[in-house]
């Protein structure tokens, strides 16, 4: 239940240039007091690189051994494949670098009691638990999986036009914003069942079908993927895209398939917040 | 009044569970709930620069309070004002207003330098950089932080550390501070420098400080005033001495004898509160405390009397086994 000031001394909250000037202050702060806690585990920079170079080596021959039974998988050559298995590793390190850490954080909070420090504070709480960390390190599977992506392209032997590299940008920021509101979805969760950790590993299974593209899959599978579960869209249409298996204009439905579901998942999470503020002990 | 609470009510819906595997399936199916009451209609106003203590025993409601008027919490009836904003919808500029320490739950960064924190804190409340620097300066001087901004959170001791939340809190500069339980698991030196620092920060700058402690030690040496809080209810409000006058109205007064005395000796001046063959301690009416004093000190080989009041435990200790017998003013 809410209730209503009587003296209405409500000041004008930041809007506009300077709410955002704000927020960028707050994630340069964020960012400065992150890489100071990173550096201290510099090792892991060289873990990621080994790990990530197997891991994308593996990918790239389970590929190969496909493609010695079938000229095609889904429509899509070899090449095509390998590019896109570039794109489900960059998108993975993105979810490590930045999902994980921060959004996979929201059940401790909720358990340990700090999301009361949280919402203490006079900056958006969604803001804070989204951005507070970075695991640079996992920049690597970034760069590395991009890296792989434009190999595939070279050695595939087509080049991109510039129609088709607005296109992957799009799709690609698409595919960041679509496995974030999953995330953010999924961990909101905590805050009516508290115990949700092993939801992410729920996003990780559901993620590994996106390891191939989605019209390899049969039909009824191929429809939960892409409008149930929307894994199609996060390296089906990036990779499709800048391949050409995929017409530019799919990037701008992915576009507004993005926008939904960050819109959906803000409602969740306010929703999240007000039967926390209701409810908690 | 910087701080005013009208009737305010918190209930929570508990799911009750019956033990063993049967109660958690049906808890899972024909799930019951049990209505809580955490708080329970309290009404009080707290001015400007005031230093309140909320008193009770653990799940009395305290924290709940603290919460709800940190906007925290959703009441489930009545209303509040705090610093002039609704604390449900006052937004970012009312959250500015305030600075939340909680005992138990810590928000400095644990890998590294408290330092980076306040930083953290500078941006997050968007303190100018000159306020900024004049504040540490002034917190670290107050706390003697010198030593101890260098090193990493999880080398210091859990007084430092407390320090440090203080401090990283204080950074912009709020105008109420609610702590809950601040001294929580400190040793003795270390809850005096809080509690002195608490001082020392109100009359610096005229903060309201709330504060909620199971010490009575830091209620009796900082609070103005006391909120008794129990079953979320709230039993007394007023100035400490005040309520010892009304709960209890004795004086306590310990004797050392010079020899032996008899226990029927000393009966008869009063309640005795406990006794050794040297030493005893009477209670006797406050109004009459002067002239027992006199005879005992004629009548009984008295090598040394004090008077004092009965410790404050034991007169809360009285609030809460009468409950309805004090009331508030």
């Amino acid at each position: 239940m809410r209730v209503e000031a009587t003296t209405s001394r409500q000041p004008p909250s930041p809007r506009g240039v300077s709410r955002l000037r704000r927020l960028a202050a707050v994630l340069r702060a964020f960012w400065a007091v992150n890489l100071a806690e990173e550096l201290q585990y510099r090792a892991n920079l060289l873990a990621s690189v080994v790990g990530t170079g197997f891991w994308l080596g593996t990918a790239v021959l389970t590929a190969a051994v496909f493609f010695r039974q079938t000229p095609a998988l889904g429509g899509w050559s070899f090449w095509q494949v390998v590019a896109l298995l570039g794109v489900f590793n960059a998108v993975a390190g993105v979810v490590e670098a930045v999902l994980r850490p921060n959004v996979g954080r929201i059940v401790e909070h909720v358990r340990r009691g700090t999301m009361d420090l949280i919402l203490s504070k006079p900056v958006d709480a969604q803001f804070q638990v989204t951005f507070r960390r970075i695991v640079i390190w996992r920049g690597v599977d970034i760069v590395l999986g991009l890296g792989l992506t434009a190999a595939a392209l070279v050695i595939g032997g087509r080049w991109p036009g510039i129609v088709e590299v607005v296109a992957f940008v799009v799709a690609l920021a698409a595919a960041v914003a679509i496995a974030y509101a999953i995330w953010l979805g999924l961990m909101s969760l905590a805050f009516w069942f508290v115990a949700v950790e092993n939801l992410s590993i729920l996003f990780d299974a559901l993620y590994e079908s996106a390891r191939f593209p989605v019209t390899a899959y049969p039909g009824a599978i191929r429809f939960v993927l892409t409008y149930l579960v929307p894994m199609a869209w996060i390296t089906t249409v990036p990779a499709g895209a800048l391949t050409g298996r995929v017409g530019p204009g799919f990037a701008l439905v992915s576009a507004l398939v993005a926008a939904a579901a960050l819109a959906l998942t803000r409602l969740l999470w306010r929703v999240a917040l007000r039967r926390y503020t209701s409810a908690g002990g | 009044m910087i701080i005013r609470a009208e009737s305010l009510t918190k209930h929570y819906r508990v799911k009750v569970r019956d033990p063993g595997l049967r109660g958690a399936l049906r808890s899972v199916f024909r799930p019951r709930y049990r209505e809580v009451v955490a708080v329970e209609s309290v009404t009080f106003g707290i001015r400007e620069g005031e230093i309140v203590g909320f008193l009770g025993p653990n799940g009395a409601g305290k924290t709940t309070m603290i919460k709800m008027l940190a906007g925290l919490l959703y009441p489930t009836r009545g209303r509040a004002v705090v610093a002039g904003y609704d604390p449900w919808t006052g937004g970012a500029a009312f959250r500015s207003r305030f600075a939340l320490v909680l005992g138990n739950k810590q928000q400095l960064v644990w890998d590294l330098p408290p330092e980076e924190t306040f930083l953290l804190n500078r941006a997050i409340y968007a303190v100018s950089w000159p306020d900024y620097r004049r504040r540490v300066d002034e917190l670290v001087g107050l706390l003697r932080l010198e030593d101890v901004l260098g090193k990493p959170v999880r080398q210091l001791s859990q007084g430092e550390r407390m320090k440090c939340e203080l401090a990283a809190a204080l950074i912009h500069h709020p105008r109420i501070l609610f702590l809950d339980e601040p001294t929580l698991g400190l040793d003795i030196t270390a809850q005096e420098t809080i509690r002195a620092f608490v001082r020392d920060y109100r009359d610096r700058t005229g903060a309201t400080v709330l504060l909620t402690s199971h010490y009575m030690a830091d209620v009796t040496a900082l609070a103005d005033r006391v909120l008794i809080i129990n079953h979320g209810r709230l039993l007394y409000d007023g100035a400490l001495g005040a309520l010892a006058e009304r709960i209890a109205p004795v004086k306590r007064v310990e004797l050392t004898f010079s020899r032996e005395v008899a226990g029927a000796e000393v009966e008869r001046f009063g309640v005795v509160r406990s006794r050794e063959p040297r030493r005893a301690t009477l209670e006797v009416p406050r109004d009459g405390v002067a002239q027992v004093s006199g005879r005992l000190l004629s009548e009984l080989p008295v090598a040394d009397l004090t008077i004092s009041d009965p410790p404050i435990e034991e007169v809360i200790g009285r609030v809460f086994a009468g409950e309805t017998g004090a009331g508030a003013p």
